[in-house]
C-alpha cells in the first residue's frame, strides 16, 4: 500500500458499501426513497412543448467534461438528461440539436441519441446532423454553437454536465434568440453565471438525481438516497472535526492523513 | 451481450487503475500507464470520426447551398489547411517555410479569434447582471445587495466614503459564500463518486445504448 492512502482506501470502501447497500435496499424494495421537487428537471417538459409551439429547435449541451477524467461522472449525469431530452423529442416531433466539444464522448451520444429515438419508434428523427462534433478547442466550441443558436433560432436550450468560460457565452447566447434555457454544471465558478443567465438552474447534486428524478429507475433513486446518508456521515464529520480543533485536539488531521 | 462486455470491460480498467493508486507495484504502473496510452490511442481515433461527422455535414450544407454554406466552405478549407501543413511540417522539419506557416496560422488566426471569444464574456457578464440583478424578487434583491456590497468592498473610493465597507464585503465572500460554495461542493464530490461507483460496477448502463 502506498503511505497516506490508508485513510482515503478506508473512506471509499465505507461510503461505497453505503450507497452500493442503498442502492440495492431499493431495488429489492425494502426501502422505498421520495425525491423532493427539483424545478430546473420538471421545467425539461415545458422547454420543450414551448420549442415544439414555435416550431423552432432544442439544443442540448453534454458540456465540456471528457469520460475518461474527473469531469466523467458529470458527462455520465448529463446523458441520463439527454435520454428524456431526446424521448420528449421524439413524443413531440420537435427537432433536436446536440452540440459536442468531446471526441471521446461523441460517439457514444450519437449511438444513445440514435437508438432513444429506435426505442421511441420514430427512427426517422435522427439525422446526420442531429448530433454534431464542434470542435475540441474551447472556443471554437462555443463560437460554433453560438453560430447554430443564431442561425437555427434555438427556442429551448438545455446545458447540463461540466462547463467551463464557455457557460456564460452560451447562456448568454440563449437570451439573446429567446430561448428558455435549463442549465446545470458541478463546476462551483460556472453555477453562478447559469443562475443569473438562465431561466432554471441545477444546483450542485441535483445534476446527480437527474437520471433517478425523471427515469425513477430504482438503481438511481437508490444511489440517491445512499449519496444522502454518505452527506449526513459528512456533516457528522465535520462536526466532530470542529469540536475536536476547537479543543485543541489534531486527532482527525493526522487520521486523515494515514 | 451487447453490454456485459462492455460493461467487464469498464470494471477490469477501472479497478485495475484504481488500484494503481493505492498500490505500489511496478508490475502495476506498467499496466497503469498501458492503460492510459490506450486510451490516447482511442481518443485519436474518436478524433477521426468527429472529423468525419464535420464533413458530411459541412458538405452537405455546400451541396444544398443551405443559409450561410459559406461559413462551412470556410471552415472545412481551413480544417484540411490546417491538417496538411500541419503533418508536412512535422514530417519535413528542415522546411521552416511550412513550420513558419503553420506557427502564423496558429498565432496570427486561431489565437486571436479564441481571444475574442474569451473576450466577449465581459460583456455577457454585464448584460447577465442586469437581468439578474433586476428586483422581481426576493432572492435577486438578496443577490443585488450583496454584489453591491461586495463591489463597495473592493473599490477604493468606497472605503474612503466608509472604512467598513471592504470589511463587510470580505465578510461576505469568506463567510458566507465560502460556506455555501463548500456546501455545494462536498454535494457534488459524493455525487461524482456515487455515480462513477454505478459506473464502475455496472449498475448503470444506460449510456451503453438499449437492449442487450
Amino acid at each position: 500500500m502506498i503511505q497516506g492512502t490508508y485513510f482515503v482506501l478506508g473512506t471509499f470502501i465505507v461510503l461505497g458499501v453505503i450507497t452500493i447497500g442503498m442502492l440495492l435496499a431499493t431495488r429489492s424494495g425494502k426501502v422505498t426513497p421520495k425525491i423532493r421537487r427539483i424545478p430546473a428537471l420538471d421545467s425539461i417538459e415545458e422547454a420543450v412543448g414551448r420549442a415544439t409551439e414555435m416550431g423552432r429547435p432544442v439544443h442540448f449541451s453534454p458540456g465540456y467534461g471528457e469520460i475518461t477524467t474527473s469531469t466523467a461522472p458529470q458527462t455520465f449525469a448529463s446523458l441520463d438528461v439527454l435520454g428524456y431530452v431526446v424521448a420528449l423529442t421524439a413524443r413531440y416531433n420537435t427537432q433536436l440539436i446536440v452540440t459536442c466539444k468531446s471526441p471521446q464522448s461523441f460517439p457514444m451520444i450519437q449511438e444513445l441519441v440514435r437508438e432513444s429515438y429506435s426505442a421511441a419508434g420514430k427512427p426517422d428523427m435522427f439525422q446526420e446532423d442531429t448530433v454534431r462534433f464542434i470542435s475540441e478547442a474551447q472556443f471554437a466550441w462555443a463560437a460554433g454553437v453560438l453560430g447554430i443558436f443564431n442561425r437555427e433560432k434555438v427556442a429551448a436550450n438545455i446545458m447540463v454536465g461540466y462547463f467551463m468560460a464557455e457557460s456564460l457565452l452560451f447562456a448568454e447566447g440563449g437570451a439573446q434568440v429567446g430561448a428558455i434555457q435549463v442549465a446545470g454544471t458541478g463546476n462551483l465558478a460556472q453555477t453562478a453565471f447559469f443562475v443569473a443567465a438562465c431561466d432554471y438552474t441545477l444546483i450542485g447534486e441535483e445534476l446527480y438525481a437527474g437520471g433517478a428524478y425523471l427515469s425513477q429507475d430504482t438503481s438511481k433513486v437508490g444511489n440517491l438516497a445512499g449519496q444522502d446518508i454518505v452527506k449526513l456521515l459528512t456533516i457528522a464529520f465535520i462536526i466532530l472535526g470542529t469540536i475536536l480543533a476547537t479543543a485543541g485536539s489534531t486527532w482527525l488531521v493526522e487520521l486523515s492523513k494515514m | 451481450m451487447k453490454r456485459s462486455v462492455p460493461v467487464l470491460i469498464v470494471f477490469l480498467v477501472g479497478v485495475l487503475v484504481l488500484a494503481t493508486y493505492f498500490i505500489e507495484s511496478p508490475g502495476l504502473k506498467q499496466v497503469g500507464s498501458m492503460l492510459n496510452n490506450w486510451g490516447v490511442i482511442i481518443t485519436a481515433f474518436a478524433v477521426g470520426l468527429a472529423c468525419v461527422n464535420i464533413i458530411r455535414i459541412h458538405a452537405a450544407h455546400i451541396a444544398n447551398q443551405r443559409t450561410g454554406w459559406i461559413n462551412s466552405a470556410v471552415l472545412l478549407i481551413t480544417m484540411f489547411l490546417f491538417i496538411i501543413v500541419g503533418i508536412y511540417s512535422r514530417n519535413n522539419p528542415s522546411n521552416e517555410g511550412a513550420a513558419e506557416l503553420f506557427s502564423n496560422l496558429f498565432n496570427y488566426a486561431y489565437s486571436p479569434f479564441s481571444a475574442t471569444m474569451y473576450a466577449m464574456i465581459a460583456f455577457y457578464v454585464a448584460s447577465a447582471s442586469y437581468r439578474a440583478f433586476r428586483m422581481r424578487s426576493v432572492e435577486a434583491t438578496l443577490l443585488l445587495a450583496a454584489a453591491i456590497l461586495v463591489m463597495l468592498g473592493n473599490a477604493p473610493i468606497a472605503e474612503q466614503l466608509w472604512n467598513q465597507f471592504p470589511v463587510i464585503g470580505s465578510w461576505l465572500l469568506t463567510v458566507i459564500n465560502t460556506t455555501g460554495q463548500r456546501g455545494i461542493a462536498i454535494g457534488v464530490a459524493i455525487g461524482g463518486f456515487a455515480t462513477s461507483l454505478r459506473i464502475l460496477l455496472g449498475f448503470d448502463r444506460g449510456h451503453l445504448g438499449i437492449g442487450d
